[in-house]
């Protein structure tokens, strides 16, 4: 009886809204920033708002298939999802089509499509799938070390495909792993070896080790829980291998490429005449992107009306740095309500995962909204400047069709599972 | 699970933490960036500051009826040079060589240019003036000089261009095809066609191309194609026909030479279409000559005078209040109406005259005498007529400024017993040149009153945007009777009336002439008298082609001031001339006249031309002219001797010889 009556509001329209809000007002910029000319024709297919909006109307079609299939079929068929994914990324290696350096795309026609993205919604189906098997104990080390392989596996193909910002986007998963019990020493050792990489890149692997080990016997001695000798010492020892570690890979390993971008975000270069010529070249994208953002004042240029953005100075405006249109033309208001409404939507997400009384659903919410997470964190960061430039859309805002349809497909099967819990025991 | 409920509460708060965390740290990043040091980076992002520049569009061009141009947009370059820009080198060796061009150039002589640019160098003029306005051959011409040759860098060459509007025609028809010119103030002045049809035709649409500064001063365009693309203007082909207005130009300007005038028009327009064939306006400036100042045909509005009576007449013909056979007596060319004298300008007045003699003499007397007998009473009625012909409101012509006229009304302030005597020969009203023509037209075209017009056809290239035909006003002004009596009298004003100094027996014309005083209200009339003497008519008389009005505003006196002498002749000359100079075509079949004999003749002797290339033919019987040709034309030389001039009857070598070089034949005739 309750099921029927509430029939209509059973799916949380919270969420929804959100989801809208921000695909619609992505919309709009994506308008703004790929249009050309002054006369707009809105149905001009061959651009990319035009190509936007069919994908966006297709989405529509997408959401109710997704909400019209039974909960458990997400959770039965995991699995099957997940080994397709992995299959289709080892596929790109022979049938991949080659964009802007990363093998990501299989191409059909004219489109493409970017199974990473569909990856990233099999890889939470799989984990939430394995990490709600009553078997299954986060304390124990072969159950972390199998929820590794399954996260790592896709992680590591989307790496070698030269895809760096996707493989980030699989670090999300580390909060799932960490709410889901993964022992603590795993968050200290992460943001530990973390914050020495930085040190030691930005002053120096001596001064770190250095640094380190003072901080680590000042901690022996003065905590109350005693490490033993031994074990303090690894850890000094682990420092030193991990600045020095990070300087040797900085050097040696990172492409050119990707050192400028640490050096430029990290302030490593001092010569202004280096300085000027890197905001010429690869720091051309960050630095148009954040005197468009900045041009927007308080309330912005006006829909359409931003000189940068209908100048075209932004390059990859309408994808990975739509955020810099809607600084430059909805201003701080406008960025503003844009960060909000991501919040909002993350909470949200996380508020309704806490509330699944099945596991599976529990862990698949906290994928969506980790996954969702990093991305919005990796782009908004690198489109200020926060983080060094690692190229990943703004989700359900930038333009593209995978993108938008892997989110939706994220998002809507949370809600279907949401929308089952009254089902549950 | 080793996790319990607090820790696992504390992560998800480490989570959550975390997403609400970064959103903040976003929020005031931004506030930062966008509000608080806003300013900073705002002058940061003016380094790369864009403009749309606009692309001007091509202004179309005005066209005669006969296809010239009338009015044109052709680029027009200034020449400067930066005296600083050519090193010592250059500038020492290519200075005399340049300036001994630019003397040949401009006509200065060559030691003084050299003493100006000398001189600019030393002052580091970086702007110095060379030449002025200048067409395209000759700005390639200066461009190719020494030292200039080297280019804007080396050799400091500076070219503006600018798009100047021309007249290939000059002076004439200059304030009809006229112009849209904008003063400093943005102020815009907009005479004749270029200007009425400048927003809606001939501008165009200008684009629009976003440009980048990249440097001071230096923009670069920011992407391949124009924003917005430069649409032409529309060309615009008028009425105006080159040759007629060439011949009314000219007559006009003769005769306001002659008669030392201040101003005067001529107006020549199509009977059946009411298209403006010729409009000439010229006033005389300070030293005496003449030029197109304002377009007085169109805007000015006068007391009409004598050539209002024709309205006059035809409204009381048309009332049925009298015929032209009508006995009106003038008295002795003095008349008292109610308490004013009224003269008549011939002395001792015309007695006892017809209606239609009123007009022929043109008796002041006579038509106030018939308008007030018979309207006086009901005036409106009168005016109603005038409303009829829709002679009390403008035109409406595409021309930006028509005068409008005025005709007075009882109520009105200027409306007195007296105001219709008077309004019945031209005073105490006011028209316009075209508004008297167009009437004028209207009894040529049998009754039809059309809009005077100046505008054929739209067109963009070849393709017609927008075609105009004629624009009926009234369909009859009068009945075909009125219009009869009208048309006989009009044309016996030029055979015996107030026009007969016009009259030729070799071409037919009609109208009337008027002499109206001007300026009487001011003080000094009586020692200086001012008049406006016009001429209005059409020709040729049965089925008549084109009408025509002519009016000269303050002729000089002394020389002259009757409508007759004054616009008479140019309004003559017009029609003569338009008429002498319209070839006629006549077509004449080609004879085709063959005789038997003479085919017969010919085909022999061709026969015989191509059959005796070297061998004697026989040249007994055929004229000796054509045996000369026979022989002379062989392949040999051969020398002919010929005794007598008629037919051949004997020759010295026989037929079917073979000849040799050199060989003489002796051939003798009768």
């Amino acid at each position: 009886m309750v099921r029927e009556t509430n029939r209509h509001f059973k799916f949380d329209w919270i969420t929804i809204i959100l989801f809208l809000l921000l695909v619609g007002f992505g919309w709009l910029n994506i308008l703004s920033a790929s249009h050309i000319g002054p006369t707009v024709n809105y149905f001009d297919f061959s651009q990319p708002f035009g190509k936007q909006l069919i994908f966006i109307f297709l989405t529509f079609g997408l959401i109710i298939l997704l909400l019209a299939i039974d909960a458990k079929f997400y959770e039965r068929f995991s699995s099957i999802f997940y080994i397709v994914s992995i299959i289709s990324l080892i596929g790109l290696f022979i049938f991949g089509k080659n964009v802007n350096g990363a093998t990501s795309w299989y191409g059909i026609g004219s489109f493409t499509i970017q199974p990473s993205e569909f990856a990233k919604v099999a890889t939470s189906l799989a984990v939430a799938k394995y990490i709600s098997d009553l078997n299954t104990n986060m304390n124990s080390f072969k159950d972390q070390i199998r929820t590794f392989i399954i996260v790592l596996l896709p992680a590591l193909l989307v790496l070698l495909q030269n895809d760096t910002g996707s493989t980030i986007v699989y670090a999300a998963f580390f909060f799932v792993l960490y709410r889901e019990g993964l022992p603590q020493y795993y968050l200290t050792i992460s943001i530990s070896a973390i914050l020495i990489s930085v040190l030691s890149l930005k002053f120096g692997a001596v001064l770190t080790s250095i640094f380190a080990a003072i901080f680590v016997i000042v901690f022996h001695f003065f905590n109350k829980k005693k490490l033993r000798i031994y074990q303090s010492l690894f850890i000094i020892i682990a420092a030193f291998v991990i600045s020095f570690g990070v300087k040797f890979f900085y050097e040696s390993i990172l492409k050119p490429h990707q050192q400028e971008r640490i050096s430029l975000w990290l302030r490593l270069e001092k010569d202004p005449e280096k300085l000027e010529k890197m905001k010429q070249t690869f720091a051309y994208n960050l630095n148009e992107s954040e005197k468009a953002i900045s041009s927007g004042g308080l309330s912005g240029k006006g829909f359409m009306e931003g000189t940068r953005t209908t100048g075209k100075f932004v390059p990859e405006q309408h994808t990975d740095y739509i955020f810099s249109t809607v600084g430059e033309e909805w201003g701080f208001l406008g960025s503003a309500f844009v960060v909000i409404v991501f919040v909002l939507l993350l909470l949200r997400i996380l508020h309704l995962a806490e509330l699944q009384k099945s596991q599976f659903s529990r862990v698949y919410g906290y994928s969506v909204a980790s996954i969702i997470f990093i991305h919005f964190l990796v782009n908004i960061g690198m489109v200020m400047g926060l983080i060094p430039t690692i190229g990943i859309p703004l989700p359900l805002f930038s333009y593209g069709g995978s993108g938008l349809w892997a989110f939706t497909i994220l998002v809507f099967i949370f809600i279907k599972l949401d929308s089952n819990r009254i089902n549950e025991w | 699970m080793a996790v319990n409920e607090k820790g696992i509460l504390n992560r998800l708060y480490f989570i959550a933490g975390c997403m609400f965390v970064f959103g903040l740290a976003v929020i005031f990043k931004l506030l930062s960036i966008q509000y608080l040091q806003g300013d900073k980076y705002r002058s940061m992002a003016t380094e790369r500051i864009v403009k749309d520049v606009i692309i001007p569009a091509n202004r179309g061009n005005v066209y005669s009826v006969n296809g010239n141009l009338l009015a044109t947009s052709i680029p027009k370059y200034d020449i400067r040079i930066d005296a600083l820009a050519p090193s010592n080198k250059n500038f020492e060796a290519y200075l005399k060589p340049l300036c001994n061009e630019l003397s040949k150039f401009s006509g200065k002589p060559s030691n003084e240019l050299e003493k100006q640019i000398r001189q600019a160098r030393a002052n580091k003029n970086r702007y110095f003036l060379l030449a002025r306005n200048i067409g395209y051959s000759d700005y390639i011409r200066i461009r190719n000089f020494p030292l200039l040759n080297l280019g804007a860098f080396k050799g400091g060459l500076i070219v503006e261009q600018t798009t100047k509007r021309e007249h290939p025609m000059g002076g004439i028809a200059q304030r009809t095809i006229g112009y849209e010119r904008w003063d400093e103030q943005g102020n815009v002045t907009r005479p004749g066609i270029d200007g009425a049809f400048g927003v809606k035709y001939l501008r165009g649409v200008d684009g629009k191309r976003k440009k980048q500064q990249i440097g001071k001063g230096q923009w670069k365009p920011l992407s391949d194609a124009n924003e917005v693309e430069p649409k032409d203007g529309y060309d615009v082909y008028t009425t105006i026909d080159v040759n007629i207005q060439d011949i009314a130009h000219h007559a006009l300007l003769e005769q306001l030479e002659k008669y030392k005038a201040d101003h005067g028009c001529v107006v020549v327009m199509e009977t059946k279409t009411g298209e403006i064939r010729a409009i000439s306006n010229l006033g005389r400036n300070k030293n005496g000559h003449y030029y197109e100042r304002l377009n007085y045909a169109v805007g000015e509005s006068f007391e009409p005078g004598s050539t209002f009576k024709v309205m006059a007449l035809m409204a009381a013909l048309e009332d049925k209040v009298i015929d032209t056979s009508t006995i009106v007596d003038t008295q002795n060319g003095r008349k008292r109406f109610y308490g004013r004298y009224i003269n008549d300008s011939h002395r001792g007045g015309y007695g006892k005259i017809s209606a239609a003699r009123v007009l022929e003499v043109s008796s002041n007397i006579g038509i106030a005498t018939i308008i007030d007998e018979h309207y006086s009473k009901q005036p409106e009625k009168f005016l109603n007529r005038i409303k009829e012909w829709k002679l009390n409101m403008p035109l409406g012509i595409s021309i930006i400024g028509e005068g409008n006229p005025d005709i007075p009304e009882p109520g009105n302030k200027n409306w007195s017993k007296n105001a219709l005597p008077s309004m019945a020969y031209g005073y105490n009203l006011e028209l316009t040149p075209l508004q008297t023509l167009a009437f004028y037209n209207a009894i040529a075209n049998n009754g039809e009153l059309v809009k005077p017009r100046f505008l054929r056809a739209v067109k963009e290239f070849d393709e017609e945007i927008e075609t105009f035909d004629k624009q009926v006003l009234v369909k009859n002004i009068c009945s075909n009777e009125t219009l009869n009596k009208i048309k006989e009298i009009l044309k016996n004003i030029v055979v015996r009336g107030t026009g007969e100094r016009l009259y030729s027996e070799t071409f037919s014309m009609a109208g009337k002439t008027g002499t109206v005083r001007t300026e009487y209200w001011m003080n000094d009339w009586e020692d200086n008298p001012r008049y406006v003497s016009s001429f209005s008519g059409y020709f040729p008389v049965d089925n008549p082609k084109y009408s025509c009005i002519v009016v000269i505003h303050k002729p000089s006196t002394e020389v002259g001031y009757y409508g007759a002498d004054v616009s008479g002749p140019v309004f003559k000359k017009v029609a003569q001339k338009i008429f002498i100079d319209t070839p006629i075509v006549d077509e004449i079949e080609t004879l085709n006249i063959s005789k038997t004999s003479v085919d017969n003749e010919y085909e022999s002797f061709y026969k015989t031309a191509q059959t005796y290339k070297t061998i004697m033919p026989n040249l007994v019987g055929i004229p000796a002219m054509d045996a000369l040709a026979l022989l002379e034309n062989m392949q040999v030389d051969v020398k002919v001797k010929i005794n007598g001039r008629g037919i051949i009857k004997a020759q010295s070598v026989n037929k079917n010889t073979k000849l040799k070089n050199n060989q003489t034949v002796v051939l003798t005739a009768s």
